[in-house]
């Protein structure tokens, strides 16, 4: 319908160019990452990928910077990511659909307290989180950073507003009268109701634990327990009189985020129609 | 499901590795250490499993100002701790005179007839103001002024015209009239920094004196001349505006654009490993400028009272510190400079050192070390020196009065210290 | 045959049972996260607001806390020079690179929802991209594309920009020190920030804009309203309930801006203390200076501030919606 006239291919003339912008410290990661620390040094610096040997000796670089620790690594961010996302997607649904499908005392009072958390910063909590954590010893424990976020507030948002959009109250009267308890109809009627949500809810509790930096960076210290964020903060260098392996470090770099893009790819449509849906009534 | 299985099944693997190292009988030992004390442990690894074959060493390795803040949290509440954590020197004497490290004292270590065999001033700096001792030195880094022979001889300098802080900034002039694009220094605020913190009278502290006057300002001749040199450096342009560790600072000697560089014996390690090999030959080493004689970098192991392997910790870092074989090995593989006397006595102290052109350097790094005093230490050192820097970066780049700098720094620290 | 008297009874339980699991469900599903929020939020921060009040260094465990009444937020108010100018810092650097985020993704949801057909997905997905990775990762990558003298900007700069017929006159010859200067380091954290979060609020613009009834352009665009008219005119003033949504995360996630810099310059803060905000002030307070009482009572001011430019934002929307 759009006629193509000089303002409209300026407009996407810039949509492209920002997109690439966009695209740009992403492709570079990738250029490091296949080249050795020398080239990524040199001026010029490096415009497009290096070799094969190149990327297996940039390998060969992070395990052994890694002390050969990085799929454990690896593995432990998947194991966070993982039970923060399977928690999240129970607790986080079963209080949604509280919210969305009773009526009782005091329900708005509460429901504004949950949306209210939402405004606490969280930097307000860095220091007493950490030692609360002392506290009850869960330093170095996975458990640290999934258990206290397992309902979140986003997240009972989330669902609740999809289960009122998307479930007629009338379907709760029809399964207590088949002599469904109120848990039973949770578990076998709303949860496979609401699939597209919770889709949305996990990718975006994956992404988010995955990623995170500053309570991870508290919580973990030993080589075991460490996670994919602190191990690339460890490596880095910074003010430290390492030498830096650039391209082991990139090439790490590029392993953490490159699962995460790729599900993103495959999953774009539905994460961010679910995040719009969701937050469209806000 | 998938997931489950997969953690279940993580969950089982991790029983089984808790299960094994029960069963073997070996007592797990952790050693928190940042770089690059981390790689002298390495290099120990198979000399201490072959000491302890029971033990089951554990290196954790974190980024230099993590680990600091990491102990400094785990001791706050007595968990996360090691069974030993390497201490950085400039973090000693903060770390003795809170609680949580282990008095090496008293019983069972009796650390006191160790001490005579340590370079003095690394004994006075892990000693807490109430006496208590608690970290044995790893290694030290006595102050050295590097030097590229080549660029000062092409611009007709004599090393020992920078032995003077007058002769230091005139042959950064001739340097650069020789070649424009050559720095003096990677950053005035270097110069700074080595002065304030040098020629110290013992028992005073950089910032504090024992009785807790703040020492900056304008009064004090340290600080004005510290301040001073650096404002005349960065007037005459002869500074790079480079910070350390960063990868300007490391092109900078690889390409050969600075031609002076303070720091510690153990920068020709890195120099020679990998920062600039190709430099090979033309680096030199003196004495520091106005016959100073400064620590520069330096680590300790200490033992957290919340260990629960107080006893093999002890072997462990009583070995690594006093036995001569080790230190000589980590001096070789590291570059480490031993902390223990005896170890000078190697030979290869007695070598010279062909990355810097067949220079007898560690003589002169041996005499330097004996010469350094322990510094004394107060809590808001840091707090301190954060107040300080902001105030000379005022004075190097909007030519802020330094007499006006130098009081409003003081002011700045008494407020925080007086508390 | 008295099994209708079995019946009954258990009839009679199970109504009291449905009864009463009817009432209480409610409160049971919503229940674990108000147990949370007390075990994991709300007694942390009490307990931060004791400490505040104290003074401690933290070294010397939970037996160490001096109890010093108002006197750290005396001390912060009426002395603490390096705090107030970490605040300010912290608040330009979050109008810089807050702004921006707005500025862009505002339009760009615009053009998307409106003049995309198939490629509204693919586009959305793009400027999103940035948001799934990782702060730790992505600064070490844009610290070496910072690298003042082999990273890949100063090399567009000096060799590609720079011999440019006209853009030539305007750009520096020398190496731009993006991490070394301390004019230039707000600015270079700024761009790491607006391009981790200008996709995040485009979606939130694009949720808006489906909120706006599609009839309402229509009948613009029989009008003769052009594309910039029905922009101005119809999806602007519709937006302002979104906007004011967005502006408020804006505010709140910017005033407490931590990683980004920490990661990018280092717990120093970088040159001058330039990339200094005041999270990272109150980290350094308490995990490298030991002053925890400090570090929580700079918690609980930042805290007020942010609370009070919420309340501003909210003031100035009201007046717009009055207006």
């Amino acid at each position: 319908m759009q006629k193509l006239t000089l303002g409209n291919a300026l407009i996407y003339g810039l949509i492209l160019f920002g997109g690439l912008l966009m695209a740009f410290p992403l492709y570079f990661m990738l250029v490091f990452a296949t080249q050795s620390r020398e080239t990524i040094f040199s001026f010029p610096p490096p415009l497009v990928p290096g070799s094969i040997d190149q990327i297996v000796s940039n390998y060969n670089a992070l395990m052994k910077m890694t002390d050969n620790t990085f799929w454990r690594v690896f593995y432990n961010s998947f194991y966070l990511a993982s039970m923060a996302t399977i928690t999240t997607l129970f607790f986080c649904s079963l209080a949604g659909f509280g919210f969305a499908m009773y009526d009782f005392k005091g329900k708005n009072a509460l429901f504004a307290v949950v949306v209210a958390t939402q405004a606490i910063p969280a930097a307000l909590n860095l220091i007493p989180f950490y030692l609360v954590m002392n506290l009850i010893g869960w330093i170095n424990q996975p458990r640290a950073l999934w258990f206290p976020g397992m309902a979140s507030a986003f997240g009972i948002f989330l669902t609740r507003q999809y289960i009122q959009s998307a479930i007629p109250r009338e379907l709760m009267d029809a399964a207590r009268v088949d002599g469904s308890t109120e848990f039973g109809m949770f578990w076998r009627i709303i949860l496979p109701l609401i699939r597209p949500a919770l889709g949305t809810l996990g990718l975006i509790t994956f992404i988010g634990v995955w990623n995170e930096f500053v309570l991870q960076s508290l919580i973990f210290r030993s080589p075991e327990t460490r996670t994919l964020q602190t191990l690339i903060r460890a490596i880095s260098g910074g003010t430290t009189a390492t030498n830096v392996d650039y391209g082991g470090l990139m090439m790490g770099t590029a392993i953490t985020v490159l699962p995460l893009l790729i599900i993103f790819i495959f999953t774009s449509r539905q994460l961010i129609t679910g995040l719009t849906a969701g937050s469209v009534k806000n | 499901m998938k997931a489950r299985t997969l953690i279940a099944f993580g969950l089982a693997a991790a029983a089984i590795t808790g299960l094994v190292a029960a069963q073997g009988g070996m007592k797990k030992i952790s050693i928190a250490a940042f770089p690059s004390l981390d790689e002298a442990v390495k290099i120990a690894m198979p000399a201490l499993k072959k000491k302890f074959p029971n033990y089951e060493i554990e290196l954790v390795a974190l980024q230099y100002g993590d680990h600091h803040q990491a102990l400094t949290t785990a001791l706050a509440t007595g968990q996360g701790l090691h069974d030993i954590e390497a201490v950085e020197i400039g973090f000693v004497g903060k770390f003795a005179e809170g609680g949580g490290l282990e008095d090496l004292n008293k019983a069972p270590y009796n650390a006191k007839a160790l001490k005579a065999q340590f370079v003095d001033y690394t004994v006075g700096q892990a000693t807490a103001s109430d006496g208590r001792y608690i970290g044995l030195p790893a290694d030290i880094g006595p102050g050295t002024t590097f030097y590229r022979k080549d660029i000062l001889d092409n611009a007709g300098v004599n090393a020992s015209e920078l032995t003077s802080w007058e002769g230091y900034i005139a042959a950064g002039k001739k340097i650069q009239a020789k070649n424009p694009k050559i720095f003096l220094i990677n950053s005035a605020a270097s110069a700074a920094g080595l002065i304030w913190r040098s020629n110290i009278p013992a028992g005073e502290g950089i910032f504090f004196s024992k009785d807790n006057k703040v020492l900056v300002g304008p009064d004090s001749a340290r600080w004005v001349k510290a301040f001073t040199v650096a404002k005349q450096i960065r007037d005459a342009k002869l500074d790079a505006k480079i910070g350390e560790w960063s990868n300007e600072w490391y092109e900078g000697f690889k390409g050969g654009t600075v031609a002076t560089q303070f720091s510690g014996a153990w920068l020709q390690g890195h120099f020679q490993n990998w920062m600039a090999p190709e430099t090979k030959g033309l680096w030199r080493v003196q004495d520091l400028p106005d016959g100073a004689y400064a620590p520069w970098g330096g680590s300790f192991y200490t033992i957290p009272t919340a260990s629960k392997n107080k006893k093999e910790a002890w072997d462990i870092i009583r070995f690594l510190t006093t036995d001569r074989a080790q230190q000589i090995a980590a001096f070789k593989g590291n570059g480490a400079f031993p902390a223990l006397k005896a170890a000078w006595s190697d030979t290869s102290f007695n070598e010279a050192v062909p990355f810097l052109g067949g220079q007898k350097a560690r003589l002169l790094w041996k005499a330097a070390a004996q010469k350094i005093k322990p510094l004394d230490v107060n809590k808001y050192d840091s707090v301190a020196q954060t107040i300080v820097e902001t105030q000379l970066t005022a004075v190097l780049d909007e030519g802020k009065d330094i007499k006006a700098a130098l009081s409003e720094a003081r002011a700045e620290i008494e407020k925080r210290a007086r508390r | 045959m008295n099994s209708q008297t079995t019946i009954k009874q258990e009839f009679h339980f199970g109504r009291f049972y449905t009864r009463w699991q009817r009432i209480l469900a409610p409160y049971v599903f919503i229940s674990p996260f108000f147990i949370l929020f007390l075990v994991f939020g709300l007694f942390p921060m009490l307990f931060s607001i004791y400490v505040s009040m104290t003074s401690w260094d933290a070294i010397s465990g939970l037996g160490g806390m001096k109890f010093v009444g108002l006197d750290n937020y005396r001390f912060l108010f009426l002395e603490d020079t390096a705090f107030w100018n970490s605040v300010k810092q912290t608040a330009y650097i979050a109008l810089i690179s807050g702004l921006p985020q707005h500025l862009i993704a505002i339009p760009l949801a615009f053009i998307i929802h409106t003049g995309m057909k198939k490629m509204q997905a693919f586009v959305t997905a793009i400027y999103f991209a940035p948001f799934v990775t990782s702060v730790a990762a992505i600064a070490a990558v844009f610290g070496t594309l910072y690298s003042e003298r082999s990273g890949v900007l100063n090399w567009l700069v000096l060799e590609v920009f720079n011999k440019i017929p006209l853009l030539n006159s305007i750009i520096p010859d020398d190496p731009i020190r993006w991490l070394g200067d301390r004019h230039l380091v707000p600015i270079s954290i700024s761009i790491l920030v607006i391009w981790r979060y200008t996709g995040w609020n485009t979606v939130l613009y694009l949720a808006g804009l489906q909120a706006i009834s599609q009839d309402l352009y229509e009948a613009a665009e029989v009008d003769g309203a052009s594309r910039f008219e029905r922009f101005r005119y119809i999806t602007l003033p519709l937006l302002r309930p979104t906007m004011f949504t967005a502006f408020t995360f804006t505010i709140i996630g910017n005033m407490q801006l931590f990683a980004e810099p920490f990661l990018l310059v280092n717990t120093s803060g970088g040159v001058a203390n330039s990339g200094r905000t005041s999270v990272m002030y109150l980290w350094d307070n308490a995990f490298n200076n030991l002053l925890f009482g400090d570090a929580a009572t700079q918690t609980w001011v930042l805290f007020a501030i942010i609370i009070t430019l919420t309340i501003i934002n909210n003031q100035i929307f009201a007046r717009l919606r009055n207006d």
